[in-house]
């Protein structure tokens, strides 16, 4: 394939004007994602959520009476017609027993310093042409903790952009010390890229530091001021299905035929939406390493009936072609949530017996340890472990951890007797306390072998469980099951 | 000069010959904006700052002309950096800018004159040229408040290099010679810019932008 061919997956500035903005978004469309106020009425209509509206300052006749006593202590000030984030402000507290608010990087504005602002909001500094504004206060979103962990003080955000009611591409963008907690790319924040099939994250990148493709903080900004290194590939972003859900309703009202939508996850409320970008930038491209161009041509004829199924076009057209990727940078495999394994015959004795044994395991963080069900193990070499522990008579359930574990301690000995049983474990089931097995078993899971440590447990709809104990150097995709 | 019959028929009806010139300027360097911002992705401070120093440079001479550019943004940069620390309105932070541009530029042909700088005769720089440069520092002032320094730096160098661009076309006497007498090329460069405007592919800038998306892709192949 010539250089030439291989950037026709690209999509530039000047085809996505011309093929995909100017036809599919007309001007009144466009006048609804160039307003947030505007926005925020189209998008109640369809009970989608946008940040709270505290106040509205449409002159500064207005500014003169506000009432500051009555705002909370963390609120945003945004211009309504302002664009790429520039004239918001987000206070994160009040200083006690004074108008003034403090910043995310600290500083602190008094009340003259905010009516400033909103007077330069007015003026129409921020807004698009130059053309007078009104300033906006409203709810200052808390991040969901999942994402909150890997963001510095700001709110991170997921871009989706949809086509002819699909979603195309996604991208998270994560405020940084340099981008003074803002999701700015341009000010410095990182993006993301995001598996649309599984709502994973891929590689991450700073648009203006020319800085490598990496999927940790520490190579990519060594600013950060995070406590440890965080890496961001790999990272399930909570809701996913939500969030494509949103982001094709959002297109569906707006009536932006090419649209970039932007939603942040409250802790509260879950999926939020900020803005809708009727010219989103196409730097998303390179967050997620793949052209939106293919993508976009892929869509454009296909009838899409409902939300439903554009999202499934999505997933099966554009998704899990990130898997290997995800393997390679972040070094761990890519597991469904329910995976066929082998289990490797314990004391294989008789030339008829099978080498291993096929099963059906169910990935559950949930649980530390592994388990295996009883007929299971018998299968795999464990009858006489099995039929040794049920001649013990142990009662099948506790009242309470304690009381098991003095009953472990009673008879810790005959417990483990028999030369499979390596300990004993308590495991809670239900409202029950239970003393079961504790045996080494040999796994091939995802084309690894394994050596890991199972509960026999008394009965299970799944052969194994897989605890976190062995989830560790894995993904889990939940977007596949297992139909074999 | 000679000119030819529909040239000449122009002037007899008391178009001046400047004044022709200066429009054709207009049009030559409107393309070359067109060029530089589809096909190569240079960010300017829109169509009309660049042909404004391109037309100012012609006059100042490009040594000069980037001279005063420079202290016109040198100028804009600090009063910015001293007037943001107190609290005022963005006009008149604007007029104190241009107060102080003013100031700057009269020092500056002092300057030049006691101590020659090897930019002799300045004072033959006409003062048109001088405010058309002057006026880059309001576009770069806006850019640099509203959206941030990067941007506008790099805008700022995308203006002063299409200028430059189209400096050097419109001062070359071949060039403005040939074009006064073959006035049917100005609907040619209409034409240019229909055939520019309807350009879909990606623009140079677009291949060192996405070039990292083009390797991943080779890699996975």
């Amino acid at each position: 394939m010539t250089q030439r061919s291989k950037y026709k997956n690209i999509l530039g500035l000047n085809r996505r004007n011309q093929e995909y903005i100017r036809p599919f978004n007309p001007p009144s469309a466009k006048r609804i994602a160039d307003n947030k106020i505007l926005t925020k009425k189209v998008l109640a209509k369809e009970n989608i959520k946008t940040p709270e509206v505290y106040k509205l300052i449409r002159n500064k006749q207005q500014l003169k009476f506000i009432d500051w006593d009555s705002l909370p202590k963390s609120f945003v000030i945004k211009p309504n017609q302002g664009t790429g984030g520039n004239g918001i402000i987000v206070f994160y507290g009040k200083k006690k027993g004074q108008y003034a608010w403090i910043r995310p990087n600290g500083d602190i504005m008094t009340r003259n310093d905010i009516i400033l602002h909103i007077e330069n909001i007015l003026d129409g500094r921020f807004s698009m042409g130059n053309r007078k504004d009104i300033a906006i206060i409203e709810e200052r979103v808390k991040t969901a903790p999942l994402l909150k962990q890997y963001s510095y003080k700001g709110v991170p955000d997921i871009r989706v952009i949809c086509f002819n009611g699909v979603p195309i591409m996604a991208m998270t963008r994560i405020p940084t010390k340099r981008s003074n907690g803002t999701a700015n790319l341009h000010s410095g924040a990182i993006c993301t890229g995001i598996d649309i099939a599984t709502g994973i994250t891929t590689y991450s990148m700073q648009m203006d530091t020319n800085s490598p493709f990496s999927d940790t903080y520490e190579d990519i900004d060594t600013t950060q001021d995070l406590k440890e290194n965080k890496i961001l590939s790999g990272i399930h972003i909570p809701e996913w299905d939500s969030i494509l859900e949103i982001a094709l309703k959002c297109q569906r009202v707006s009536k932006l035929g090419y649209i970039g939508v932007d939603i942040a996850l409250d802790a509260e409320h879950g999926p939020i939406v900020f803005e809708l970008n009727a010219r989103p930038g196409l730097g998303i491209q390179v967050a997620n390493k793949a052209g939106l161009r293919w993508r976009l041509e892929k869509v454009k004829d296909v009838e899409v009936k409902n939300i439903k199924h554009g999202i499934r076009l999505a997933k099966s057209l554009f998704g899990g072609e990130v898997e290997e990727s995800i393997e390679t940078i972040s070094g761990r495999k890519v597991v469904t949530i329910d995976e066929k394994v082998m289990v490797f015959h314990q004391n294989k004795t008789k030339k008829k017996e099978p080498e291993k044994e096929s099963g059906r395991a169910f990935m559950d963080t949930g649980v530390l340890t592994s388990r295996m069900s009883e007929t299971f193990a018998n299968r795999v070499g464990f009858l006489a472990t099995t039929q040794y522990f049920n001649s013990l008579n142990v009662p099948r359930k506790f009242n309470s951890i304690k009381e098991a574990q003095e009953y472990i301690d009673t008879h810790l000995k005959a417990l483990t007797l028999e030369e499979n049983i390596k300990r004993v474990a308590k495991i809670v089931d239900g409202e029950d306390v239970k003393v079961r097995p504790v045996v080494d078993i040999k796994v091939k899971i995802s084309g690894e072998i394994k050596d890991i440590e199972v509960v026999i447990i008394e009965n299970s709809d799944y052969h194994l469980i897989i605890g976190r104990e062995v989830l560790k150097g894995y993904l889990i995709d939940t977007s596949k099951t297992f139909s074999n | 000069m000679y000119y030819s019959t529909f040239t000449q028929w122009i002037l007899e009806h008391g178009v001046p010959e400047k004044t022709l010139e200066l429009f054709l300027a207009i049009t030559i360097v409107a393309t070359i904006v067109s060029i530089f911002r589809y096909l190569f992705g240079t960010k300017s401070y829109g169509i009309y700052a660049p042909i404004l120093l391109a037309i100012a440079y012609s006059y100042t001479g490009l040594k000069y002309g980037l001279a005063i550019t420079f202290m016109v943004i040198t100028v804009s940069l600090l009063s910015h950096l001293v007037l943001k620390k107190i609290r005022m309105h963005y006009i008149t932070r604007i007029a104190i800018n241009y107060c102080l541009l003013s100031i700057a530029l009269v020092s500056f042909i002092i300057l030049i004159d006691e101590l020659g700088l090897g930019l002799e005769n300045m004072s033959t720089v006409p003062p048109l040229a001088l405010i058309s440069i002057a006026a880059l520092s309001d576009f770069f002032t806006k850019q640099f408040v509203q959206k941030s320094s990067k941007s506008s730096f790099t805008a700022l160098f995308g203006t002063v290099l299409i200028a430059t661009a189209g400096w050097f076309v419109i001062t070359r006497d071949y060039i403005s010679n040939y074009v006064i007498n073959n006035l049917w090329l100005i609907p040619l460069l209409i034409f240019a810019n229909l055939i520019i405007g309807q350009f879909k592919g990606l623009r140079l800038k677009d291949y060192f932008r996405f070039k990292s998306v083009i390797k991943e892709n080779d890699t996975k192949k």
